[in-house]
């Protein structure tokens, strides 16, 4: 195996990771509000944290190309210094990052609304005030479901494979991830190693499903302790 | 004893058909909140918790201000210190029945309760020691509703609301949770607000009844007086009015018990069905007002057991029907008969006149042993 089959596994990791880290509590608190309160704009928020998920991958990727170029929103010109973003491997965790959202909030935000808000009242008349209702009431609640937002983000980033490749590359040894390198080894031919990259995909994604079918499995919304 | 703090509700509150206005202060232990359903009780329950938006007056409990939406003030439910038990008891399903009576503790071990033998006395009172490691999911009906009142005075409450407590359970069981009530309305002096529809109920737990009718106060005074009042008597129920009394366990014969009326040891005694309770026990006692007939002499060769000697002491018209209160003796509570127009006239029953009651040993009902 080569070795930059080895850093694209270890690149997907810790991207995955980090982008799935970097979702899940704004992620959670987003979803807690929009399954919650009712707020002007509530509806506007929803679609665009939506958008990444009906959007073709590679118009996503070219909006954030725009985005973190020189003159762009998010580009050195705007910002006064360069965050050195594309085409690094900080390209690929903002790319699963976008993509990852729309998952991870819908899922938070399921489970938040199957929670009686009743049992969060009962909660505050105990003596608990919003954010330790939140933290001790709530969110023990929402385990089985917030761990279920948690696992198809990551899938979600470790497949990520059109957005990143706009914005990220597909540079052997710096930003090619599992999914790019499949790309790359079944377009040179390599079959050897597409063939094992795919055994990766496969084990990935069938520990993810089975786990969030665990989780989904009718029972109660937090994990018996 | 300690002074029960006096609770002041000087508020009024929107709703979607009619507006909530509360003004009524008192310093009962127990205020009963009767009415149809949509009556806005629940609101005015809700108010007092601070769990609704948009109330604006002035609620004090004691010395404490929870509501003066003229200085803004606005307590958060959290900041109230109050004991809310809902009707669906809504325990904390990923916490067992230890966890869950504890859930408030925080705040009680803050206002300097000592928790622990809070803690004990709760679960003795409630009788919830063998429960204390089961999932909330395991429980009964009953034992639910235990755990949510333990659960509330286990947080050191200043106040309890009760949302119709023993509303969700079916009518066997609901007068098994009657006596907990009890106990804990002796146990710990402090004010109770019980949101309740069942006559029987609020007979046996409530100093003060108070009545709502679409969001108004319509009546309030003792139980007895609010509940045959002809105005709320036909509301009151589709049982009719219940008499409610305490009595003091004489003693056994066979399948029957001989019980002595009221607290004190009269010398009224009624037969009933026979009552798993050791001579001295103090029980409650009731009989619906339309299962006692009415004899202007004393009748013979009839198989009921209980004929009361009583005289007439007053007559009202409650709708179609007429509501006779007749006394026993000066130290045991009236009984009230449901008596039609007809038989008031035919019988020529004015106040002063002397009277038989008579009443089947099986209609009676025995609601609970202290």
């Amino acid at each position: 195996m080569s070795e930059t089959t080895i850093s694209a596994l270890l690149l997907t990791l810790k991207t995955a990771s980090l982008s799935t880290l970097i979702v899940m509590i704004p992620g959670t608190l987003l979803a807690y509000a929009l399954a919650r309160y009712a707020f002007p704009g509530k509806d506007i928020i929803a679609t665009l944290v939506g958008l990444p998920l009906v959007m073709p991958p590679t118009a996503v990727g070219y909006l954030l190309l725009k985005l973190f170029s020189t003159h762009g929103l998010l580009g050195p010109d705007t910002l006064g210094f360069n965050p050195d973003i594309l085409l690094t491997w900080k390209a690929v965790v903002v790319a699963c990052s976008v993509m990852a959202t729309p998952l991870v909030v819908r899922t938070a935000r399921v489970t938040f609304e199957g929670i009686n808000p009743r049992l969060e009242v009962m909660a505050r008349t105990l003596g608990h005030g919003r954010v330790k209702t939140f933290f001790l009431y709530t969110l023990p609640l929402a385990t089985r479901g917030l761990l279920a937002a948690l696992i198809l983000g990551f899938t979600r980033a470790v497949g990520e494979f059109g957005a990143t490749i706009t914005i990220a590359g597909n540079i052997p040894g710096r930003t090619q991830t599992l999914s790019t390198a499949i790309f790359t080894a079944q377009q040179v031919g390599r079959d050897r190693e597409a063939y094992f990259l795919l055994a990766v995909a496969l084990l990935v994604g069938f520990a993810a499903i089975m786990a969030s079918e665990y989780l989904a499995r009718k029972g109660p919304g937090y994990l018996a302790g | 004893m300690t002074q029960i703090a006096p609770l002041q509700m000087h508020f009024r509150l929107p709703l979607d058909r009619f507006a909530l206005e509360v003004e009524y202060t008192t310093t009962q232990q127990v205020t009963g909140v009767f009415g149809v359903s949509g009556a806005g009780k629940t609101s005015l329950l809700e108010s007092l918790a601070g769990l609704r938006r948009g109330v604006q007056g002035v609620i004090r409990l004691g010395h404490d201000t929870w509501l003066d939406s003229s200085q803004k003030v606005y307590l958060p439910p959290n900041r109230r210190h109050i004991g809310y038990v809902p009707q669906e008891s809504l325990l904390f399903p990923h916490k067992n029945v230890r966890e869950n009576l504890l859930a408030g503790a925080g705040r009680a071990r803050k206002n300097g309760q000592p928790l622990e033998a809070l803690f004990r006395r709760v679960t003795d009172l409630l009788d919830v020691e063998t429960l204390l490691a089961r999932r909330v999911d395991t429980l009964s009906g009953g034992e639910r509703q235990r755990v949510a009142l333990g659960r509330a005075i286990c947080s050191g409450p200043r106040i309890l609301l009760l949302d119709e407590p023993l509303a969700s359970l079916d009518v066997g069981l609901r007068y098994k949770i009657l006596p907990f009530l009890h106990r804990i309305k002796k146990e710990f002096r402090i004010p109770i607000i019980l949101v309740s529809h069942d006559p029987v109920e609020v007979q046996a737990l409530c100093d003060e009844l108070l009545v709502l009718k679409e969001g108004k106060i319509i009546d309030r005074g003792a139980p007895r007086q609010v509940l045959t009042n002809p105005e709320i008597f036909p509301v009151a129920s589709r049982e009719g009015f219940q008499n409610i009394f305490p009595a003091i366990v004489h003693k056994h014969e066979a399948e029957i018990s001989l019980l002595r009326m009221g607290e004190a040891d009269s010398d009224i005694e009624i037969v009933v069905p026979r009552v798993e309770a050791s001579p001295g026990a103090r029980v409650l006692v009731s009989i619906a007002a339309y299962e006692i007939i009415l004899g202007t002499r004393r009748p013979e060769g009839l198989s009921a057991r209980n004929i009361l000697p009583a005289r007439v002491r007053s007559v009202h018209s409650a709708g179609t029907l007429n509501l006779l209160t007749a006394r026993l003796a000066e130290n045991v509570p009236d009984l009230v008969v449901e008596l039609t127009e007809h038989s008031c006239r035919e019988m020529d029953l004015r106040p002063g006149k002397p009277v038989y009651l008579i009443i089947k040993t099986a209609s009676w009902r025995i609601h609970h042993e202290e």
